[in-house]
């Protein structure tokens, strides 16, 4: 098996004049669960489609497990299990019958491990699917694409539906996949979702890729949250004392202390803190809404 | 009243195409009655046969009156736009309704303070606004012509134009009616298109019956109760304004019955089918089942009225004394094989219709985000519409089959003459490559450009003018075989000439291939 499930080297997607995706690049490991980020309208879906051979690509390079989908998309999504963020379903079937109908096109089917997750999911797939909410199509889905014996799964935000009780549910189940080694693909803007699962992450701007790589490493670059409380002696020391690392500004800290420390500079700005024996001090990683949040403001100004 | 223009706003095309088309036919065609018969004699003499063809009897009713151009006119071009009303006021009724209701829009307006009949009576305003605007539409583009065309008065034109909205208006406000029992906008559909079926088939044997008195239970019989440019009875346009108005008072009434969402009749929505398939073959035929099923059962009611009513009129025709002119008008010259080729144009015209529609279903799944899930199961991208074209084409062949079967079962019992259950199946089943012609260029739309698939309308729509009205209006013959629902021979001739529907069928298969080719080649359409 390959090393890479999906390489993407300078993807352009244009709609007329407009470019929904605009040289991208991606890559995820087999066998890794990648996030995929980016605000809406950034350009995911677009990417999504075109991994599936839904859309061909104007410009760059597209494989998935070696293949370029636009030429080889049913033995490209024959691997692959899709769930979309706008589920449209077959309103006049039941969602046993949808069950049946994505299996019997795929051709291949795990009955025992759908009826367990649709107990799971609490399901009822016997009912019309124009019966179901948002929530309930999006299960039914969730249940084909995790039952299906595929390689990888493209997840294109599939828990805006969900409740908190089977976000978790859902969580549990990348990680099986996961540790069944199947690759995943989970595009989101819910940054706690992607932290709590993924090694890897994307994140993409206009069409444009911002920052990718392991999450692990992404979280080193970026400056870490210092927390303390100090009395006004203390606040008076800690001021002077940071303005010559640039981490305060010419007004006094208050009694709370919150910083956004360079991961270089985190010994200095603690050694500090404990010598001035301030209390409660903490240091946080940076978190993914962080990272997220800093290319987006950025831009924003 | 904001609530009425936003719901014209939103349906502007659909309301607007019908009201081309209505009035367009109706004020396009009034001369053509005075042109097309250069002298009186030969217009006696086509007024005649008309009186004698049990086609048209079925089809249009009785030709009274004076035999003007304007009488003419109301007969034939009167009974087809009632019936397009009909259908119409079905259509809009049903959209501006529950469709809206099944969307969930109306869930959203709801919520921005509008009392609970204020939706109900947003609609009904927007059905009483197209009514209004089809009657005056009519009486202009009719009347214009008065002292240019024999026979047609202002006062005429305004019972005529009155008569459009009327018919419209009456079956838009029963079809409200029902959308408050049906369990849904599609189940309202199929009860709006039955009750249109009931008053064609009232109207049918009240005309081929003698039993003229039926045509006043009849909304598409208001035609021959009102008579517009000879009596121009206006009291019974009041009538059925009154049965339009109790009608909305009854839709009211139910509306505030029942649920929101729900009909007073409630859906299973609960199964425990299966659904094993191997192949987009399978999923395309199991979500076409139950339209090829409701067609099947129309296109047979209509093939079978045909068949059941042909009897006493075929009868007279054969004993009238129709010589020369008219015999040679006739075609076959033989009666039966001519009132089966109109049968059999009027069931080729809705099993196309049919045709159409299954395969748009192709575009529709795609918009709707159906397709990218098929797909993304491991289909090949030409997949989808080549099965639904496949799909398509055996549906039409069941649909035919089993009409032509039926017709040719009970024809024989209404009417005697030569091979009449062979000519009665041969004329039914003889309009699939028609079909199929029709399904391949909507096809090759769908797969050129999702976006343009409305254009698949426009070749039925022509084909239907030039079949229906094409040889009283004196269309040349080499026009009129543009049409596709004209070509199919006689079954019972000694060597049927089968060329035309070979074209058909290549033509049909080109297409197809065409379109399934072009969808490998573009994006999904999304949203």
């Amino acid at each position: 098996m390959a090393d890479q499930a999906i390489e993407v080297e300078g993807l352009v997607k244009r709609f007329g004049g407009l470019a929904a995706v605009d040289g991208l690049d991606l890559s995820v490991r087999t066998g890794e669960v990648h996030g995929f980020l980016g605000s809406n309208g950034a350009g995911k879906s677009t990417t999504v489609r075109v991994l599936l051979g839904l859309y061909r690509a104007t410009a760059g390079r597209v494989r998935v497990f070696g293949l370029d989908p636009a030429e080889h998309a049913a033995e490209v999504t024959r691997r692959i299990s899709y769930v979309p963020g706008e589920v449209g379903l077959w309103p006049n079937l039941t969602g046993q019958e949808v069950l049946d109908a994505l299996a019997g096109l795929r051709g291949t089917r795990d009955q025992a491990a759908e009826r367990r997750l649709a107990d799971a999911f609490a399901l009822d797939p016997r009912k019309l699917v124009r019966t179901y909410s948002k929530g309930n199509r999006q299960k039914v889905v969730l249940v084909a694409a995790f039952a299906a014996r595929t390689d990888l799964l493209v997840l294109d935000e599939p828990t805006s539906g969900l409740d908190p009780l089977m976000e978790e549910l859902f969580q549990s189940c990348v990680r099986e996949a996961a540790a069944a080694g199947r690759t995943v693909l989970l595009s989101s803007h819910i940054l706690a979702e992607v932290e709590e699962l993924c090694e890897s992450v994307t994140i993409i701007k206009d069409g444009r890729l911002v920052e990718s790589g392991r999450l692990a490493d992404m979280r080193h670059l970026a400056a870490s949250a210092v927390t303390a409380r100090l009395s006004q002696e203390q606040a008076a020391v800690v001021a002077d004392r940071l303005r010559p690392l640039g981490l305060a500004g010419p007004g006094p800290v208050g009694p709370d202390l919150r910083l956004s420390v360079p991961r270089e500079r985190i010994p200095a700005v603690l050694g500090l803190l404990a010598e001035v024996d301030a209390r409660d001090i903490t240091c946080t990683p940076a978190k993914l809404e962080d990272l997220f949040l800093r290319h987006y403001q950025v831009a924003a100004r | 009243m904001n609530l009425t223009r936003l719901l014209l706003r939103r349906y502007r095309v659909l309301i607007g195409a019908w009201t081309v088309l209505v009035i367009a036919l109706s004020g396009a065609t009034v001369s053509g009655y005075q042109t097309t018969y250069r002298t009186a004699e030969q217009r006696r003499t086509a007024v005649e046969l008309a009186r004698h063809n049990p086609a048209s009897t079925f089809l249009y009713g009785r030709l009274t009156g004076p035999g003007t151009p304007a009488s003419m006119f109301t007969w034939e071009i009167g009974a087809i736009v009632t019936v397009l009303a009909a259908v119409a006021a079905v259509l809009v009724a049903i959209a501006v309704t529950r469709a809206e209701e099944d969307d969930g829009m109306l869930e959203l307006l709801r919520s921005c303070g509008l009392g609970g009949a204020a939706p109900l009576r947003g609609a009904l305003a927007v059905l009483v606004l197209t009514a209004a605007l089809w009657t005056l539409g009519c009486t202009a583009a009719v009347g214009v012509w008065t002292g240019h065309t024999d026979g047609v008065t202002w006062s005429g034109a305004v019972a005529f134009g009155a008569v459009v909205g009327l018919t419209f208006l009456v079956v838009a406000v029963l079809a409200v009616a029902l959308a408050q029992v049906a369990p849904s906008a599609a189940g309202a559909r199929v009860l709006g298109f039955t009750t249109v079926g009931v008053a064609f088939a009232i109207r049918a044997v009240a005309d081929t019956r003698g039993a003229g008195r039926l045509n006043w239970l009849t909304p598409l019989g208001l035609r021959a109760t009102v008579r517009p440019f000879a009596e121009n009875r206006w009291w019974v346009l009041a009538v059925y304004g009154a049965v339009a108005l109790a009608l909305a008072g009854l839709a009211v009434a139910l509306s505030g019955r029942r649920e929101y969402g729900a009909g007073l009749v409630r859906r299973r929505d609960r199964r425990d089918t299966r659904l094993i398939i191997r192949s987009g073959f399978g999923l395309a035929e199991r979500l076409a089942r139950r339209s090829v099923i409701v067609w099947t059962v129309a296109v047979a009611c209509v093939g079978t009225m045909f068949a059941a009513m042909g009897s006493a009129v075929v009868q007279q025709s054969r004993d009238g004394d129709l010589g020369g002119f008219l015999a040679s008008q006739l075609g076959t010259g033989d009666p039966t094989a001519a009132y089966f080729a109109t049968s059999g144009t009027v069931i080729g015209l809705t099993v196309s219709t049919f045709a159409v529609l299954c395969v748009l279903r192709n575009t529709q799944e795609e918009t709707a985000g159906l397709t990218a899930q098929v797909l993304a199961a491991g289909t090949r991208r030409w997949a989808p519409l080549a099965w639904q074209v496949v799909v398509t084409a055996l549906g039409s062949a069941v649909v035919l089959v089993a009409t032509g079967a039926l017709t040719a079962l009970v024809a024989p019992t209404a009417i005697d003459g030569p091979h009449v259950a062979v000519r009665a199946f041969g004329y039914a089943v003889g309009q699939w490559p028609a079909a199929t012609a029709l399904a391949g260029w909507t096809a090759l739309l769908a797969g050129l450009r999702p976006r343009l698939t409305w254009l698949a309308w426009i070749p039925l729509i022509g084909s239907g003018v030039l079949a229906l009205l094409g040889p009283l209006l004196g269309v040349p013959a080499r026009v009129r075989d543009l049409g596709v629902f004209q070509h199919v021979p006689d079954a019972a001739a000694a060597h049927p000439d089968l060329w035309p529907l070979l074209v058909l069928l290549a033509l049909a298969a080109a297409a197809a291939v065409l379109g399934v080719a072009a969808t490998t080649r573009r994006d999904l359409t999304t949203g």
